[in-house]
């Protein structure tokens, strides 16, 4: 805790922008005031957009080209595709016809962080509102360059049509200056603003169709720039010896040896803030200089995964009936369990998962004289620029942060400690400082998700509906997990206390009907940093319901997707339709191979998107392997923006979900994470991964998420189809072979 | 010391001979395509030619390479007779295939080189020629029906 406190108070001086080292290396022994700006620390960014906010995302550029700062993040989910299409169609223009950007800092009001597979969902009202006010705001100046009323002037492409017959482009109506709406201006506010992006279903010229993503061409060509591609003119390279292990304290550290090598600009070292770092002249001398530097440190008390699974075992918190939350809870469980014809008890557990997106993080930053500069990939680069004004003492208005595609996010990429520690060394040497992770960083110093263990005590009666559910589970929290590195460590333990964590929690309420039922859990913070992962809670809470499903349906004698469509409410209209649909795709219910068995699970992602998934496993004893052969997905997300996009995003989710099924398995030994890179860590390979057939419902209902929808039922889907295959039930992820047979001789 | 990239010979100073080829690329040539994933042969996301044959340039040295013509995704255009995008790259783009994009220039590397060798590879071959390249978005599906649709001639091999 005391090291929460200690990193909090944490605010570097203008001093050191004095840049008095110049020539050979030298040690700047930096010493921590007590901040000068507010104690309050820096926090990720959560509000929502503001309506007029959209108006600075969207501007007509001279000559008639749409400029459209998109207020999303980009890391392959495809969303500057699709809010670009919603801009297309309420302006009447094709893709080319719109610059997209990724905004830095300045660019745009703050916005929410990219997270939760809200890019759509919650930005295809607000982009398209500030889309159609600058389109009305152009047919005013049509009107008014042609002496009609607005309403004479109809829409064309990239313009307007007038009664003449003659056209009237955006470029002649914007020849000089970029036409940008300020919230003042209400001059285009009509009591009915026309929301094409809202009104033109079943006419759409933008929407609904699989436009190619902009960025292809840069992609493949290698052209584009990534955070770890930036070349600052003058840059030097940094790197920072990082603790050893969770909680590890600085002690003292000896930079005089690398110093004195060639090509060594600085070593930074700050114990108040636990801090050693390097700068060369020359990247190519960073791996020796940091060999030179000697450091030790205050070792915190041992920790490894024994440790932390007793922590985390949900039976041993049900010996003292011991829960912080109740999520819900409804009739009685008693009464129920009374009814039960058949009765299921069983545990579940999932691992610590890491990120593993295939960018390391990487950062510039030049710290001047007035002003920050720093060139970052984030899914919150407004939380970055908090950040970095705190690390460096300076006002978070003169700090600029430029935004690039990430290669890949996955909720890890929320902070940048690689730019914290860029900027730290750029004030240090007054030049910009460049740092790159390598994979060893990238394992150690991020957060992971959290273990889960799951108890559930669950019966059907002889109506084959459930009689009652009872589901305890224990894990860390993840919406306020990262707050354990910002907060004082008070602050964190109040939280703790108050908050159901929202994270650790979502998906853990089945779609079914309980009529007797209690859900309860804890978020227990421990030494190991525990944050946002793909899907947060949602795939390992699913994957204890969905295996007690089947396991009820087993028990019953009942089909596995009839005991489902059985349980569910009248309100779950398009989660029954999914599974219908899935089950035809799959010709779920025929007879299969030997050695082969389908699973079948569903979820509804954060409440709003429907989504069901079959898979096909077959058991090969003489290669001792287990395979999954083929995937099924049906999903209904309401209106879909880009078919395209969407099927890849599922392929995506299902590749993930078979990999945290078979493969992933984050552990812990002697205070640190054990595995370093992907040779002990595993994810999913391309020989491994499944056929997969998606099918998309037609829905005209809004748009939701579709990031992170589709992988919950996959590990669930997968057990069960392991099940059917062979009898044996897994209860704890990743499977293999060997946790499926553990008595088989190799 | 000099090594090729790309049809251009680049002088190599002398103690940079030991430097991982990767980081030679990136931060002596200044080619900043070739990306970076692990550092240990694993994830194939630095994946470039050293004469025709895919390698991880993470795994070599500057001198392993003397005498030899490495080409980078920077070198691929124009190495066939159009001039244009090579046509790997164009099915990438015609399938849709990338997400965040960070692993595909390795993909397009290791696929070049597999259809050199192999023009009309099975699904198998595909699986399994490709199966040291990870990406963590999870696009390996797009990445066959690709490679496929260049053994294809660039015609899309049946799928929806």
């Amino acid at each position: 805790m005391s090291d929460t406190v200690k990193r909090m108070g944490m605010s570097r001086r203008s001093f050191l922008a004095n840049g008095a080292w110049l020539a050979a290396g030298v040690t700047v022994m930096l010493t921590s005031c007590s901040s000068v700006r507010s104690a309050l620390p820096a926090l990720p960014t959560f509000d929502s957009p503001e309506t007029d906010d959209a108006l600075a995302w969207i501007q007509v550029l001279p000559g008639g080209r749409i400029r459209f700062f998109c207020p999303r993040m980009e890391m392959g989910q495809g969303v500057s595709l699709g809010l670009s299409q919603v801009v297309a169609e309420e302006l009447n223009v094709d893709r080319t016809d719109i610059e997209c950007i990724l905004p830095d800092t300045g660019q745009t009001p703050p916005f929410k962080m990219t997270v939760g597979s809200e890019g759509i969902a919650n930005f295809f009202e607000p982009v398209s509102y500030g889309a159609a006010r600058l389109r009305e705001a152009l047919r005013a100046l049509a009107a008014k360059k042609s002496g009609l009323s607005p309403d004479q002037v109809r829409d064309g492409r990239g313009g307007f049509v007038l009664p003449s017959g003659s056209s009237l482009s955006y470029g002649e109506l914007v020849p000089a200056e970029p036409l940008i709406l300020s919230p003042s201006d209400s001059s285009t506010v009509e009591a009915a603003l026309p929301r094409y992006a809202l009104q033109r279903r079943g006419a759409y010229k933008a929407i609904g169709h699989s436009w190619k993503h902009q960025d292809l061409e840069a992609i493949v060509t290698g052209k584009t720039v990534y955070s770890r591609d930036v070349t600052v003119p003058g840059m030097l390279y940094g790197q920072v010896v990082r603790p050893p292990a969770f909680g590890a304290w600085l002690k003292n550290a000896d930079g005089r040896a690398a110093e004195a090598m060639p090509g060594v600009i600085a070593v930074v070292i700050d114990k108040e803030t636990n801090f050693v770092g390097v700068v060369t002249n020359n990247p190519f001398v960073l791996p020796a200089a940091m060999q030179e530097i000697e450091t030790h440190w205050d070792m915190p008390d041992d920790l490894n995964q024994d440790h932390l699974e007793a922590r985390l075992d949900v039976e041993k918190h049900r010996v003292h009936d011991n829960f912080e939350h109740t999520l819900s809870s409804a009739g009685d469980i008693g009464t129920g369990r009374a009814r039960a014809v058949h009765q299921t008890t069983a545990r579940y557990d999932t691992s610590f998962a890491t990120h593993a997106q295939m960018e390391p993080r990487a950062s510039v930053a030049w710290v001047k004289k007035d002003k920050v500069e720093v060139w970052c990939g984030s899914q919150d680069p407004f939380f970055v620029q908090r950040r970095i004004a705190k690390a460096v003492g300076r006002n978070v208005e003169d700090v600029l942060v430029h935004s690039h595609r990430l290669g890949g996010g996955f909720g890890g990429r929320t902070q940048c400690i690689a730019s914290e520690e860029a900027a730290v060394l750029s004030a240090a040497v007054s030049k910009p400082v460049r740092v790159q992770w390598d994979r060893n960083a990238e394992f150690q110093n991020n957060y992971c998700q959290p273990v889960f263990s799951h108890f559930i005590d669950a019966g059907v009666n002889n109506e084959g509906e459930i009689s009652h559910w009872e589901h305890d589970f224990i894990s860390s929290p993840i919406m306020t997990g990262m707050i354990g590195g910002l907060v004082p460590g008070i602050v964190t333990w109040a939280v703790d206390q108050v908050v159901t964590d929202k994270g650790t929690a979502r998906g853990a309420l089945s779609p079914y009907h309980l009529s007797n039922h209690r859900v309860r859990f804890s978020d227990i913070r421990t030494a190991v940093p525990t944050g946002a992962w793909r899907g947060l809670g949602t795939a390992p809470n699913n994957f204890a319901i969905e295996s007690m499903i089947d396991e009820l349906a087993v028990a019953a004698g009942i089909d596995p997707l009839d005991l489902r469509l059985l349980n569910l409410p009248p309100e779950s209209q398009r989660l029954a339709n999914v599974l219908r649909k899935v089950a035809e795709m799959a010709k779920w219910g025929q007879p299969v191979q030997p050695d082969t068995g389908m699973g079948i699970a569903c979820a509804v992602y954060k409440g709003l998107t429907a989504v069901a998934v079959v898979a096909e496993v077959q058991m090969d004893h003489a290669a001792r392997e287990l395979r999954v052969t083929k995937t099924w997905c049906a999903q209904d997300c309401g209106l879909v923006v880009n078919p395209d996009q969407v099927e890849n995003q599922i392929m995506g989710n299902i590749v993930w979900g078979c990999s945290m099924a078979l493969k992933e398995r984050l552990t812990v030994k002697a205070g640190s994470i054990e595995q370093r890179n992907f040779d002990t860590y595993n994810i999913l390979r391309h020989h491994e991964a499944p056929e997969i057939i998606v099918e998309l419902m037609d829905s005209s209902e809004a748009p939701v998420g579709v990031g992170e929808s589709a992988f919950g039922p996959v590990a669930p889907a997968i057990a069960n189809a392991i099940f059917s295959a062979t009898g044996r039930r897994i209860r704890r992820l990743p499977i293999s072979y060997g946790s499926v047979f553990p008595d088989a001789k190799s | 010391m000099e090594i090729v990239i790309n049809n251009k010979s680049v002088t190599v100073p002398n103690k940079l001979r030991d430097v991982a080829l990767i980081d030679f690329i990136r931060d002596f040539a200044n080619l900043k395509g070739t990306k970076f994933g692990c550092g240990i042969g694993s994830c194939g996301a630095c994946t470039v030619h050293v004469n025709g044959v895919a390698n991880r340039s993470c795994q070599l040295r500057v001198g392993d390479i003397v005498g030899k013509e490495v080409t980078t995704i920077e070198g691929l255009i124009g190495t066939t007779t159009n001039g244009g995008l090579h046509p790997v790259q164009q099915a990438w783009i015609d399938e849709a295939v990338p997400q965040c994009g960070y692993c595909q220039v390795g993909q397009i590397m290791t696929a070049v080189a597999l259809l050199n060798d192999n023009p009309n590879p099975t699904e198998d071959e595909i699986r399994n020629g490709m199966s040291g390249n990870l990406c963590r978005c999870g696009t390996y599906t797009r990445i066959q029906r690709a490679v496929a649709r260049v053994a294809n001639g660039g015609q899309n091999v049946g799928h929806s």
